[in-house]
């Protein structure tokens, strides 16, 4: 058994709902989910794709930490504490005092942007801000032939932030998210840093893009708390990338 | 109503290229999608894609083995097109920023896999798909292309032989909306949810196909499903073919390599069809470990290769088995993986309904023909969307935007088809898409025979009765994922309807499709295409000529 406790909201209200559902070997809580939604209640509403940690479709509050729903399982969730009440957002599952399965999960949408219903949060607000900083290679039309060569070291370094996906955990794990609405996102800076690293990427467009985020807005706004880093599933460290840009934005004043 | 010149219906990699390619070519084009692009199913990909860029490599040589590998379905005149395009659009992928894995050189780096004579797979470590529909989504951000995110399309117009435009669902607020267009493009995947093990998302279910089919569009093939030897034991998530093609060993319980006594020569490399039967026999001969799965072992490969080249199904062993692969070997089963069938298209992507193009999963250009090599889907999804979205920017220089009227009708139609599923009582869709998944797993699988095939048309055939009767008892508006579903059910009968009865007719085994009562493959009688138009509520079969120019078929041996 298991117990998930859900936020729920609609326009004109908020409130928790409890289910109490059998817990199957392997049960994610994305499945869980399901669960509720084709068993007991068929209103309740959340996002998915994927199941497979690779779509960003199912980040949420779970207890209190955001996290991916198809990748976290019901078997470690309800041994943690839920930390109901706390208005804080944390970075990991605290596991309960006693080590024994506390029957309970605490479910909430993401913070940091606005509730369409339920588990669901406006994408928008957040894709917008990705979109700002012009996230695409400006190659030229023609490639060369044979393809550009890319050393594999280079690769490697790029790797690290092309895996994000977008699944907007960093940005609601976020302290200056939370206080600022204009704040680009973890995600967005780690995207600029990646465009940016690039050896295809031509030069106009880089300056143009590092001119963009050298503001309080941008990389000057961050808290260097580290937490997006600590919740990405995908292993994105966005504060390096943020780092990274304020040496290149203090570099080129230098110079 | 909303009104563009071209509307592309799936925002997956053959959505996006097809939308970029209009663009580019001066159209004003939008694409819808039930999902924002960058969640579509391609992001999944693993392996790769292929293109013969090595030095020794060539397009034919290509095309030849994706004809062997189709078991001769495969229309070689779109095979062609396939395996000439390919060096292409790596090389337009990887000059718009995809992150290919590469030599030491700093070229692109290419990986065997089943069933090719040559390691032609290009790949990005094993999140190829990830790669790709990120590069591609930024080049139509940076295009300008109009994007309707989290819209479901319902249900398509047609006004004499020609398609009008479509009646979709906002699913923010659950209105529906008429938009109308010169050419409608359907890129809307694959329908693996039909079947209870799959390897694909939870979105894939098929209702893309079953728009075309329902607005008189034949489907084409649909007989011929491709399971995947080794998806993860439980959730079925794929463990990609580049793990044998890097060198992974399969074992039974008996720690017996038993590939050796299916095909000698390719062992682990052999066509999918053949290693996911190899594997299945052995489950079903008690050679599998106890709840139905044998082992892939890549431990000998060693912590850094690992690491380097399939570090992704090194985290989804963790996340989603407890299983490390460094340490332990991984327990994999087959499972359904990818649809060859699909909406019957040719060289771009045109369909026999006027203004209507259909590309990528839910396509049939037969590509694929019987069995697809990996790697070639993802390949099949550019090459085609780019050739449709060329076809339908020149196309709509000369067409008129059709009336109003069959959008007006549709919406109308639509409204009360909805209306009249609201409400409580009747069937859930939850209980007949279960019992859906479990018949077509159990009787229309890896093996087939005449009884099961029986069994599983009359399932699916009360299941439509019951279909019938599914009522929505959530009235909310804003998400209502009940309603979504409900509608999308209907699809999976449809979808799995044609499937069975396809399956049942076809009295040989070739490529995926393997019959047990038939056991070889016959040209004769069946070395032609299937077609399955919506007639009176039923589907009807008939058959056209393969397309054959430069290789005469044989007896396939790996
Ligand atoms: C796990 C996995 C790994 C794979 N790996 C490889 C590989 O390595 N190499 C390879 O070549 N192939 C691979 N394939 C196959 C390949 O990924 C797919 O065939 C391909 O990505 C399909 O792309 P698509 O554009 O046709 O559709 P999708 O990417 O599935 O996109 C479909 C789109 O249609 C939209 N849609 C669907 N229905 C509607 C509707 N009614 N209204 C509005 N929008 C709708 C969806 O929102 C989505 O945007 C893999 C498949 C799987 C399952
Ligand atoms: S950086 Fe990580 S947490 Fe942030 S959006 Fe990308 S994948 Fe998600
Ligand atoms: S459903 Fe795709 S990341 Fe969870």
């Amino acid at each position: 058994m298991v117990y998930l406790k859900i936020k729920r909201q609609d326009e004109s209200r908020e409130w928790y709902d409890t289910f109490d559902i059998e817990q199957t070997p392997g049960m994610t809580v994305l499945e869980a989910l399901f669960y509720v939604q084709e068993h007991m209640d068929g209103s309740l509403c959340f996002r998915y794709a994927c199941r497979g940690a690779v779509c960003g479709s199912c980040g949420m509050l779970i207890n209190r930490v955001p996290r991916l729903a198809c990748r976290t399982q019901v078997g470690i969730a309800k041994k943690e504490n839920t930390r109901e009440g706390s208005g804080d957002i944390f970075v990991a599952g605290q596991k309960s005092e006693s080590g024994e399965e506390n029957e309970e999960i605490l479910i909430e949408p993401l913070p940091n942007l606005k509730v369409i219903r339920d588990l669901i949060v406006d994408m928008d607000s957040f894709y917008n801000l990705v979109d700002s900083i012009k996230p695409w290679i400006s190659s030229p039309e023609e490639h060369p032939e044979g393809g550009n060569l890319m050393d594999p070291d280079m690769r490697g370094k790029i790797e690290k932030y092309t895996n994000c996906i977008l699944c907007a955990c960093c940005h609601g794990s976020c302290p200056v998210a939370a206080r600022d609405d204009t704040y680009l996102s973890p995600a967005t800076l780690a995207k600029a840093w990646r465009m940016h690293l690039d050896p295809r990427e031509d030069d106009a467009s880089r300056q143009e893009r590092l001119d963009f985020v050298d503001s309080e807005s941008g990389v000057w706004g961050c808290d260097l708390v580290y937490k997006c880093v600590a919740v990405c599933p995908k292993k994105v460290p966005p504060t390096l990338g943020i780092k990274a840009l304020r040496e290149q934005i203090e570099k080129k004043k230098e110079n | 109503m909303i009104e563009h010149d071209i509307i592309v219906i799936g925002g997956g990699l053959s959505g996006l290229r097809a939308a970029l390619e209009a663009k580019r070519n001066g159209a004003d084009v939008a694409v819808i999608s039930k999902v924002p692009p960058i969640r579509s199913h391609s992001v999944a990909a693993q392996g790769g894609i292929n293109a013969s860029i090595g030095p020794d490599d060539s397009w034919d040589s290509h095309a030849y083995d994706t004809v062997k590998g189709s078991d001769y379905l495969a229309d070689q005149d779109t095979v062609e097109i396939l395996c000439k395009e390919a060096p292409e659009i790596v090389y337009e992928m990887e000059n718009w920023g995809t992150l290919f894995s590469r030599t030491e050189d700093g070229k692109i780096a290419q990986r065997p896999f089943g069933g090719a004579g040559f390691p032609r797979t290009c790949y990005a470590g094993d999140r190829t798909g990830h790669n790709l529909l990120h590069t591609m989504y930024e080049q139509v951000l940076r295009a300008g292309v109009r994007i309707y995110n989290e819209w479901m399309v319902t249900r398509l117009a047609t006004d004499s032989n020609r398609c009008t435009g479509f009646v979709a669902l906002n699913l923010l607020n659950s209105e529906l909306e008429s938009f109308r267009a010169k050419s409608i493009v359907i890129a809307t995947g694959g329908y693996g949810r039909i079947y209870q093990r799959s390897t694909n998302s939870i979105i894939n279910t098929g209702f893309g196909i079953s728009l075309a089919y329902r607005a008189g569009v034949p489907i084409q093939d649909m007989e011929f499903v491709q399971f995947h030897p080794t998806t993860l034991w439980g959730t079925n998530i794929l463990i990609t073919e580049g793990v044998r093609g890097e060198g992974g060993y399969l074992y039974n319980k008996d720690h017996e390599r038993f590939m050796d006594k299916y095909a000698p020569e390719s062992m682990e490399l052999a066509p999918r069809d053949i290693v996911a039967r190899s594997i299945q026999t052995e489950i079903d001969e008690g050679w599998g470990f106890s709840g139905g799965y044998v082992q892939l072992d890549i431990t000998h490969l060693g912590k850094e290769l690992i690491n380097e080249r399939l570090s992704g199904i090194r985290q989804i062993c963790i996340d989603f088995a407890g299983v490390d692969p460094i340490k332990e070997p991984i327990p994999v089963q087959p499972g359904h993986h990818y649809s060859m069938g699909g909406i019957s298209s040719g060289k771009d992507g045109l369909t026999p309904l006027d203004g209507l193009y259909a590309i990528g999963e839910c396509a049939c250009i037969s590509v694929h023909g019987a069995n697809r090599l990996g790697g070639n889907s993802l390949l099949d999804t550019i090459v085609f969307g780019k050739r449709a979205g060329e076809h339908a920017a020149n196309a709509v220089k000369s067409i008129a935007m059709p009336s109003e009227d069959s959008l007006n009708e549709s919406l109308t139609e639509e409204r009360s088809n909805i209306d009249s599923m609201m409400g409580d009582g009747g069937e859930s869709f939850a209980d007949v898409k279960d019992e859906l998944r479990q018949t077509m797993q159990r009787y229309v699988g890896v093996y087939r025979n005449r009884g099961d095939l029986e069994t599983g048309l009359a399932n699916v055939k009360a299941l439509e009765k019951r279909g019938e009767n599914i009522h929505v008892k959530s009235r909310v508006n804003a998400f209502n994922m009940e309603l979504m579903n409900v509608l999308e059910v209907k699809g999976m009968l449809d979808i799995a309807r044609v499937i069975t009865e396809g399956a049942l007719v076809r009295e040989e085994s070739r490529g995926a499709h393997y019959r047990t009562d038939f056991l070889e493959r016959d040209d004769e009688k069946w070395l032609k295409h299937t077609l399955a138009y919506l007639k009176d509520g039923n589907p009807k079969l008939e058959y056209k000529d393969v397309t054959i120019t430069q290789f005469q078929p044989k007896r396939r041996e790996y």
